[in-house]
């Protein structure tokens, strides 16, 4: 019972510091709140040159995943939480744009969803990698490839659009089903699919093909536990689908002129430059060099597939539906 | 009704009022549609998964009893050396998140079996062991001795025995175990979306699907009533077959027998099956912490990352986290355990109908209400800091006024009455005496509250933050991220989440 007390009066110290640091932040003359999804990690202090230009700290308020994040500025469209926001995708941009939510938007950065193989199952086996959309519902690639459900994951989405970009309205359909056939694995989400259901990951998993990024090889360089020079991962170029994130001005915003300013220098070389290793996505910025390991590792294929994002919007929930017809 | 309990029952009615209702009933007002709602009722997809959630949690509630009334008996009944860090172990799942129990019984099951009922079932009967020995334990506890061994006695069965005395005793709050765990399993998300595979969905599931995916607010606005009618309807029938009051025993000490009087290998069998149940899926996640699958080989990086400026690709560190989820847990208990004393004295029959609502409300719903709520001035609270702990009190609002109540009627009038002829002022017999004999289901509820707080992911997911994420939001973000590194210190997080709910449930 005592140390529960003493843990408490701990924490009740503590929280007392936190509350004092956080009331001091807020007394600062000028602040931009940049509105992000969850996974928006970027460099530590790499705002501090946008406080030395403006004068003005950026604050990162992150909102959930991006269709979370999307969804709440639907619901507070004109009464914005924030003042700028960080990476809606093409995806979700027509939504966005439907419910009036940006005033302004620019595309900030982008990647590739890709087929992603496990090298050495490959290699072991002496079975050619596949490389087209076709080859995937060939006999002998039966029971290799695991997918993610396209209605609740953001790469499932885009491995089907890419597939009705390849296919077509018409043909898709029959596509699928020929996978299905083929006996496709669906995960629920993009975590089990490449760490548990993926032979390649740190999962060992049965499935030597998955569907992931087209930066998910210099990734897996960077963070491996012990150095490699090289991954244990390919991607097939064939199969990727381009998807673009989006920075935009929030409709509302009492801080026009500072959004402005925010949204320029997230596109300015400095940043973009540091995206590659802290978000692991390309730069929009022609003028920003890439790192070693991306050029290196990283595929952005010349013509990746692509779908308008009025069409994508228009269609999404027919096309779910219609995939849900075939799978449940 | 006296004029102190009205005053008692205001402070939670309002808390109740701003913090959940009032954005609940926004949510319904705006967003409800008639012809969307019949569209939904009718549409074939949306009743299978209604069919589906409503068996599984079905089946989940009898295997959660199976297994955790037998070892509830023997935690509370007999007393053995262990037994302390056993209820720990046995209570811990109940704040681990989905994510971190998912994963643990995805490690154990073979690849070829880790989606489907089983792993739903076992992971649903890992959470809710805890709420059997919560909810039915202390009940258990209270029930005199002496009443079962005069039955012994008289020559009764064991089984005659637990029929006719014991069951009588335990049976209004297994029924309350056996609800909550119901709406919890009815409701469940996180496990369903991770073990149950793309296509075994509940109703709660596709509510968010339905909002966050596809941005139909209607149609999951339309779901959510849905979900809230079929738990009523749940909730009405078995409140209307265990209708009769049970007589209440009269004891104030905790009585424990020795395990010599009880053969061993019962006690031992009773809570083996739990813990082992409970037990295996944590264990595995603690070897996932220090063993790395893809190069074979023991590895403490993941919890070196612990101890680093910011975890591997977050814009924060693991000491930042563990703050921010230890100090929303005691915020929130501060907030919830007062509150539901306040809401168990008034005995007021309308706040413990509204007092049960945040359990058969979806988070989605809840987390629409808020942003749409608190948007305007003065009360534009939406991305204010405080409001985490202080959604997180009102859902643990039901379950520690469920803590609470048993303990509070199970105090004999008597005493009270005694208390104020030798001359107590209400308010001084309340702390001398009714204080002091609730202490350990005060405790039980500042545990669970914390609980709640420590693994809330819905909600919390739904509201905007600004260098508060907590354990659960972390564990998640890292889990979701390529890279060994970085699934290395998720496992180290979701090993120390485990570690500290043990040892914090097996004192609380």
């Amino acid at each position: 019972m005592k140390k529960i007390n003493i843990i408490a009066l701990l924490l009740g110290s503590a929280f007392v510091a936190a509350s004092c640091t956080s009331s001091s932040s807020q007394n600062t003359p000028t602040e931009v709140t940049l509105i992000a999804y969850d996974s928006f990690t970027p460099q530590e202090g790499i705002f501090e040159a946008f406080t030395k230009q403006t004068g003005a700290t950026v604050k990162v308020v992150t909102a959930g995943d991006t269709g979370t994040m999307v969804s709440k500025a639907i619901l507070t469209s004109g009464n914005p939480e924030g003042d700028v926001m960080w990476g809606i995708d093409n995806t979700f941009l027509s939504r966005a744009q439907n419910a009036d939510v940006l005033v302004s938007y620019e595309p900030v950065d982008e990647g590739d969803i890709c087929v992603n193989y496990d090298k050495s199952w490959f290699n072991e086996r002496a079975l050619a990698v596949p490389t087209s959309f076709e080859d995937l519902i060939r006999p002998e690639y039966s029971r290799l490839l695991t997918v993610q459900d396209p209605v609740n994951s953001s790469p499932g989405l885009g491995f089907l659009l890419g597939t009705i970009a390849h296919f077509g309205d018409n043909n898709w359909e029959q596509y699928w089903r020929a996978l299905k056939d083929n006996n496709v694995n669906v995960a629920p989400d993009w975590t089990s699919a490449y760490y548990e259901a993926f032979s390649g990951s740190s999962g060992k998993g049965q499935y030597p093909l998955v569907v992931s990024y087209g930066s998910s090889p210099p990734a897996e360089v960077v963070f491996a536990e012990t150095p490699i020079t090289e991954p244990t991962t390919g991607v097939i170029e064939a199969t990727c689908f381009r998807q673009t994130e989006y920075v935009g001005v929030l409709r509302g915003t009492k801080n026009t002129e500072l959004a402005e300013k925010l949204v320029e220098f997230l596109l300015d070389k400095e940043f973009q430059e540091s995206m590659p290793l802290t978000l692991f996505v390309f730069p929009i910025n022609t003028e920003a060099v890439l790192p070693e390991v991306f050029k290196q590792f990283a595929v952005r294929p010349a013509n990746p597939l692509s779908v308008e994002p009025k069409k994508i919007e228009d269609n999404r929930a027919k096309w779910l539906d219609t995939w849900r017809g075939l799978f449940s | 009704m006296t004029r102190t309990q009205q005053v008692l029952a205001g402070a939670p009615l309002m808390f109740l009022g701003v913090f959940f209702v009032v954005p609940v009933v926004m949510t319904l007002v705006v967003f409800t549609d008639i012809a969307v709602m019949g569209e939904t009722i009718t549409n074939s997809f949306f009743i299978k998964i209604a069919w589906f959630s409503l068996w599984q949690a079905v089946l989940s509630v009898v295997v959660t009893l199976v297994i955790g009334l037998p070892a509830t008996w023997a935690l509370s009944r007999v007393s053995f050396p262990g037994s302390q860090i056993l209820r720990g172990i046995l209570s811990a799942p109940f704040v681990i998140p989905a994510v971190v129990v998912a994963s643990g019984v995805l490690a154990v099951l073979p690849a070829s079996n880790n989606t489907g009922l089983l792993p739903i079932l076992w992971a649903h009967a890992m959470f809710n062991i805890s709420v059997v020995l919560r909810v039915v334990g202390p009940r258990w506890e209270l029930l005199d001795q002496r009443l079962e061994r005069a039955s012994a006695m008289l020559g009764a069965h064991p089984m005659g025995t637990f029929r006719y005395v014991v069951w009588p005793h335990i049976k209004n709050s297994t029924i309350n175990a056996a609800l909550l765990i119901f709406i919890y399993c009815f409701t469940s998300f996180g496990v369903i979306v991770i073990v149950g595979g793309f296509n075994r969905r509940t109703i709660e599931a596709e509510i968010f699907t339905q909002a966050i995916r596809l941005g139909d607010t209607s149609t999951a606005t339309a779901l959510a009533v849905v979900q809230i009618v079929m738990i009523a309807i749940v909730f009405t029938v078995v409140r209307i077959g265990s209708r009769r009051e049970i007589p209440t025993s009269h004891i104030h000490r905790r009585q424990r027998l020795s395990a010599t009087t009880h053969s061993r290998w019962i006690v031992g069998g009773a809570v083996t099956s739990a813990v082992v149940v409970v037990g295996v899926p944590m264990v595995a996640t603690l070897w996932r912490s220090i063993y790395s699958r893809s190069t074979q080989s023991f590895t403490i990086s993941g919890w070196e990352s612990l101890f680093d400026t910011r975890l591997p690709t977050m814009a924060y560190s693991a000491t930042e986290v563990l703050t921010n989820s230890a100090m929303f847990a005691l915020l929130a208990a501060l907030v919830c355990v007062p509150l539901s004393l306040a809401a168990v004295v008034s005995n007021n029959r309308f706040l413990f109908f509204v007092s049960s609502l945040p359990i058969v409300v979806s988070a989605a719903t809840l987390g629409i209400g808020l942003i749409i709520t608190f948007d305007v001035d003065p009360i534009a609270w939406r991305s204010q800091w405080w409001l985490l702990p202080v959604v997180h009190a009102a859902i643990a609002f039901p379950l520690t006024t469920r803590t609470l109540h048993p303990a509070y009627i199970a105090i004999p009038t008597s005493l009270r009455h005694s208390a104020q002829v030798l001359g107590a002022s209400p308010l001084r017999s309340f702390v001398a005496v009714e204080i002091p004999i609730m202490k350990s289901a005060l405790w039980r509820a500042t545990g669970l509250s914390m609980a709640v707080s420590l693994g809330e992911f819905g909600a919390t997911s739904f509201l905007s933050r600004s260098g508060t994420t907590t354990m659960p939001i972390a564990i998640s973000q890292l889990m979701g991220t390529v890279g060994q590194v970085p699934q290395q210190a998720a496992f180290a997080l979701s090993a120390t989440f485990i570690i500290v709910t043990v040892g914090v449930m097996s004192r609380a």
